[in-house]
């Protein structure tokens, strides 16, 4: 405890650069490790599969979205309470609420799976799936909401061995997660064929391989934090905590399942099918270099807000620079090779000639403005870092909601397909535009200060 | 017995304030209320201000501090109300360990839960009562004091229910709940203080 003190107190005195750089990666490590193993994924189905199959899981996306909201609700929240009972030494509680998560995520894994797999067809078909991509959106979700209270157990878990202060271990379950992932999807869809089922298997396998060991590392009786019995019953009262935390970061990513819903829709009614997939392809490109820059954003977080705790403004802002700084280069790199080689990029995911066609035309569009979005991303965290949680949500909302679904929904009927493109640069850059003048605003305030 | 805690739970306007300062005199015991804050920014590095707008605070979209960082637990040291709460509680148990002190409020008798010198108070009043004080204090009218104690009571219950597991208010948190409205402060004071007496004779 007087170790984290110490690092708590440095936020105010070490160097900027350093202290991102000590911060920031643990973050880019695991962001980018993700974001690698989901261009794997879906480059193995379009590859071996076909371009029909990538469309296919293109439409299942708002699925994945929806599961890992209801993870992160009890996830969060977990870790969150868990952290402030070991803080306070209160072990007996904190061991309640480690199996009472476990509980949370059996029933609500539970519950999940069983809702969907009932309704899988008329949810998949509102998602935007048709005739032709139905049966590969269907086959892949099977597999995967069988295996949703793995998942979900597999994140709680993670969730909570960070906050029992082993955050290295749940790097390595992330890491261990993503190599034996890339490692089994060459191997069931390249090798065995397995089909894009094979992918979902592959998810699966390698999520209740970390599980087991995430399990055997909480089952140690010489840990303060361990399983044991007596502690799986609900409890009302923890249960409220865990749920009262846990309901903003739910709804952030719900909002996001509800935005890929939408424009997957749009894509399919202006570009059919083909469409969707080249949106899927694109969002993977997106995701690689966005990563990055949450990965940055994070390792911001907690220099900023100490900062700003400690009035030290003049180190605040220049974290805030810095970080822009970086987030700006990465994602310039990323605008650059979009730009000048979409094509060798969607080549990456398929042969097809007309989803390589209207995948490099997508990633173009896409991509238009992208460099922007590492300031607008990075100043809607630094809000957040120093307590402004409404401003922040109300910027992030803007850029994803506000801006992007109206757009959506009137660019194409004039543009057609290049319309559902447009609107994604175009709210970028209009929520880029809202972000600049606010930070400006609330900069003279600090100037006056 | 070398020296003494006591914790005082208080409804808004029952006056746990004043009788918190004159227990303190009685029992020659430092005295904290809102002079834990300054304690706490001290204790973190943090400035004043911030502890004030969370003081025995919790806000919903706070929440979203947690998704934060992924490698830094324990102390995080962000300004999420959680850590804020930790930097407080250490504060209080450095002061509880150097004397004796009068702790009002702020979840003192869940972090002070392991000494055994503490002593646990809640004062109530009646509704009336309270909604006279708080137009005196705060010089508004009976309708709006009635909604100031409403909302601000249901922000603290919140507060310490989510920090303690335990219930704000509720008699078995507490080793005395008394209303201060039958005795009058001065009289209700000198009970408390004969409680505490007898509780630590034996």
């Amino acid at each position: 405890m007087q170790d984290n003190k110490q690092a708590a107190l440095a936020l105010g005195t070490k160097p900027i650069g350093q202290l991102l750089w000590q911060y920031a990666l643990p973050a880019i490590v695991a962001m980018t490790a993700s974001s690698l193993y989901n261009i794997i994924d879906r480059a193995m189905i379009g590859q071996v599969v076909g371009p029909e199959a990538i469309a296919g899981l293109g439409i299942t996306f708002p699925f994945m979205n929806l599961s890992a909201a209801f993870g992160a609700a009890v996830g969060v929240g977990s870790s969150t309470c868990i952290s402030v009972k070991l803080g306070q030494k209160d072990y007996a509680t904190a061991e309640h609420l480690l199996g009472n998560t476990v509980t949370l995520n059996l029933i609500i894994g539970f519950l999940f799976m069983a809702v969907s797999l009932l309704f899988l067809d008329p949810i998949l078909r509102f998602f935007g799936a048709s005739d032709m991509t139905l049966p590969y959106a269907r086959e892949f979700m099977i597999v995967i909401l069988l295996g949703n209270m793995i998942t979900h157990m597999y994140f709680g878990m993670n969730a909570v061995l960070r906050a029992a202060g082993k955050p290295k271990h749940a790097m390595y379950s992330v890491l261990f997660t993503v190599g034996m992932n890339i490692l089994l999807v060459v191997t069931f869809v390249w090798w065995f064929r397995w089909g894009i089922k094979g992918a979902a298997l592959a998810t699966v396998t390698s999520q209740s391989m970390a599980l087991c060991w995430q399990l055997w590392l909480f089952s140690d009786k010489k840990e303060l934090l361990h399983l044991k019995r007596g502690i799986y019953r609900l409890k009302a009262e923890l249960v409220k905590n865990i749920i009262s935390i846990g309901v903003s970061p739910f709804l952030m990513n719900a909002t996001s399942c509800i935005i890929v819903i939408f424009m997957n829709n749009q894509f399919v009614r202006y570009g059919g099918d083909m469409a969707v997939g080249a949106y899927s392809i694109a969002n993977s490109v997106v995701m690689v270099f966005f990563m990055f820059v949450i990965g940055v954003t994070q390792g911001m977080q907690p220099i900023v807000g100490y900062n700003y705790g400690a009035e030290k403004y003049d180190r605040m802002l220049r974290c805030l620079y810095l970080a822009i700084g970086c987030a700006t280069a990465i994602l310039l790199v990323g605008w650059g090779l979009s730009m000048l080689f979409p094509r060798h990029i969607a080549r990456i995911f398929t042969t097809d000639p007309t989803l390589l066609d209207l995948s490099a035309r997508g990633i173009k569009l896409d991509m238009l403005v992208f460099f922007v979005v590492g300031s607008q991303a990075t100043i809607t965290n630094f809000f957040q870092s120093i307590g402004k949680v409404k401003i922040s949500i109300f910027l992030s909302l803007s850029r994803q909601l506000f801006l992007l679904l109206p757009m959506a929904y009137l660019f194409p009927l004039i543009f057609g397909l290049d319309g559902v493109w447009y609107s994604m640069p175009a709210s970028d850059f209009g929520s880029f535009a809202m972000t600049i003048p606010l930070l400006l605003w609330y900069m003279k305030k600090f100037k006056r200060s | 017995m070398n020296h003494i805690i006591i914790n005082v739970g208080r409804q808004l306007g029952s006056g746990g304030h004043d009788i918190g300062r004159m227990l303190a005199l009685d029992f020659q015991a430092k005295y904290y209320d809102r002079e834990l804050l300054n304690l706490a920014a001290k204790e973190s590095g943090l400035s004043e201000k911030i502890f004030e707008q969370n003081d025995e605070k919790k806000g919903f979209f706070r929440g979203l501090f947690n998704i934060g960082a992924p490698h830094v637990s324990g102390y995080k040291p962000d300004l999420s109300q959680e850590s804020l709460f930790q930097f407080q509680s250490d504060a209080i148990r450095k002061a509880a360990k150097q004397g004796s002190c009068v702790f009002v409020g702020r979840c003192a008798d869940y972090v002070l839960r392991d000494f055994d010198n503490t002593v646990n108070i809640f004062i109530t009043a009646s509704m009336d009562y309270r909604v006279e004080q708080i137009m005196n204090k705060q010089h508004m009218n009976a309708e709006t004091a009635r909604r100031f104690i409403e909302q601000g009571e249901g922000k603290r219950a919140d507060y310490y229910n989510y920090y303690t597991g335990k219930k704000w208010g509720s008699a078995e948190s507490y080793d005395l709940c008394i209303d201060s409205s039958k005795l009058g402060l001065v009289e209700t004071e000198k009970l408390i203080a004969q409680f505490i007496r007898k509780r630590f004779e034996q």
